[in-house]
């Protein structure tokens, strides 16, 4: 490289690069709805996620949030940095090419208590986006299933169920559970013809078989 | 004739030959009036930047250099673009939601959630058909989304037809909605 280049064109683009490292550290505007005790402890766990190279939006959504809902601002940091942290666990298990929407799924499964062997599980088996088999997990459990229950059923559908026939099972074992059906026992049903389906799909498309 | 132009010049010869007594303030006098005059080469540093921009420069580069000042272009344009909130999202990832509340005595009645930054003011729901159920239609691109109505300005509720969200932390119920990829 030329010493006129390193005089003139490197200084500019040090500039560029200061001047955009000092525009990525200016606090969200959002958070000025935070209260000014709350507002500089939410701000440096959102600079330190950014850095950390997590998904900030959802931390600052998961704060207005709770500025929304009128809640203490003790209860508002401790809130962020646990979904920071559960973010944090959920890239470690999905890798470092998960998308934003599927670490926030993935926190949600952490949180409703699948593992991370689970996140990792689920990665192996499915090539497209992960969100919604990790969504409808978390929900699932939320919604009583056992949580080796939900995980097995997910992980078998996961591999080649579309994300309407993953939200179709859980509509199902939700609508057994409201009726009196044991959660698992639910689950284990909705599966299986869930996973009926799916195969019938699977041969409906394939050229010349019937 | 000739010995007074002799003379002449041994006088002036001696004159000359006499120290010059010059006044001892003299010397800085002259400093202070140089140090005073608006000189060209007395500027700021920022005059000699603005002089260095003004004028024209001649860039040489090897093509090992042209290569790096690319990939250092290149750098600074990634970073740029890695931006933490999410770029508006192009209309045909977006899919409409339609959301629905029954509440036959509300008087108004907000959607808030991680799609409007729980801002109670921004969608608000229009009372359709009969005077007790609440509607109203937002796009969304995939992803997982907590929400509620916050209704009359006071009352929070979950959505009765959606999962309920476990992982709220503040206690006032909320709602999932995920949405999918494609084929949801």
């Amino acid at each position: 490289m030329t010493r006129a280049f390193s005089r003139s064109a490197l200084p500019l683009l040090a500039a560029m690069l200061v001047a955009r490292r000092a525009a990525g550290q200016q606090p969200d505007p959002r958070l000025e709805r935070l209260d000014a005790a709350t507002r500089p402890a939410v701000a440096a766990l959102v600079d330190s996620a950014r850095r950390a190279l997590l998904p900030t939006e959802p931390l600052v959504q998961r704060a207005l949030e709770g500025a929304t809902k009128r809640a203490s601002g003790d209860l508002i940091v401790a809130a962020v940095r646990r979904f920071a942290a559960e973010l944090g666990q959920a890239r470690d298990a999905l890798g470092s090419t998960a998308s934003s929407a599927e670490l926030t799924a993935g926190a949600a499964a952490l949180r409703a208590g699948a593992s991370p062997t689970i996140l990792a599980q689920l990665r192996q088996a499915r090539r497209e986006a992960l969100t919604m088999p990790l969504a409808v997990l978390a929900d699932l459990v939320a919604s009583g299933v056992p949580v080796d229950s939900a995980a097995a059923a997910v992980l078998a559908l996961a591999a080649r169920a579309r994300d309407a026939d993953l939200v179709e099972f859980r509509r199902a074992v939700e609508r057994d559970i409201a009726l009196g059906a044991p959660p698992a026992a639910a689950t284990a049903a909705a599966a299986t013809a869930a996973d009926l389906r799916v195969n019938a799909g699977a041969r409906q498309q394939r050229p010349g078989r019937p | 004739m000739f010995d007074q132009s002799e003379d002449a010049v041994e006088r002036l010869a001696r004159h000359l030959r006499r120290a010059v007594r010059i006044d001892p303030a003299f010397d800085e006098r002259v400093m202070r009036a140089i140090t005073a005059l608006p000189g060209p080469g007395r500027t700021t540093w920022l005059g000699e930047v603005w002089r260095w921009l003004k004028r024209p420069h001649q860039l040489t580069l090897t093509p090992l250099g042209g290569l790096a000042a690319a990939a250092a272009v290149a750098v600074v344009v990634v970073l740029t673009r890695m931006d933490s909130r999410p770029p508006a999202p192009p209309e045909e990832d977006s899919r409409a939601f339609q959301f629905v509340l029954v509440a036959p005595h509300a008087t108004r009645v907000s959607l808030v959630g991680d799609f409007n930054d729980w801002d109670a003011t921004r969608t608000p729901m229009r009372q359709t058909g009969t005077e007790a159920l609440w509607t109203v239609v937002v796009p969304l691109v995939p992803g997982r989304y907590h929400y509620a109505f916050f209704v009359d300005d006071s009352r929070w509720l979950a959505d009765p037809s959606a999962p309920v969200a476990r992982d709220e932390d503040y206690g006032a119920p909320s709602s999932v909605l995920t949405v999918g990829g494609g084929g949801s």
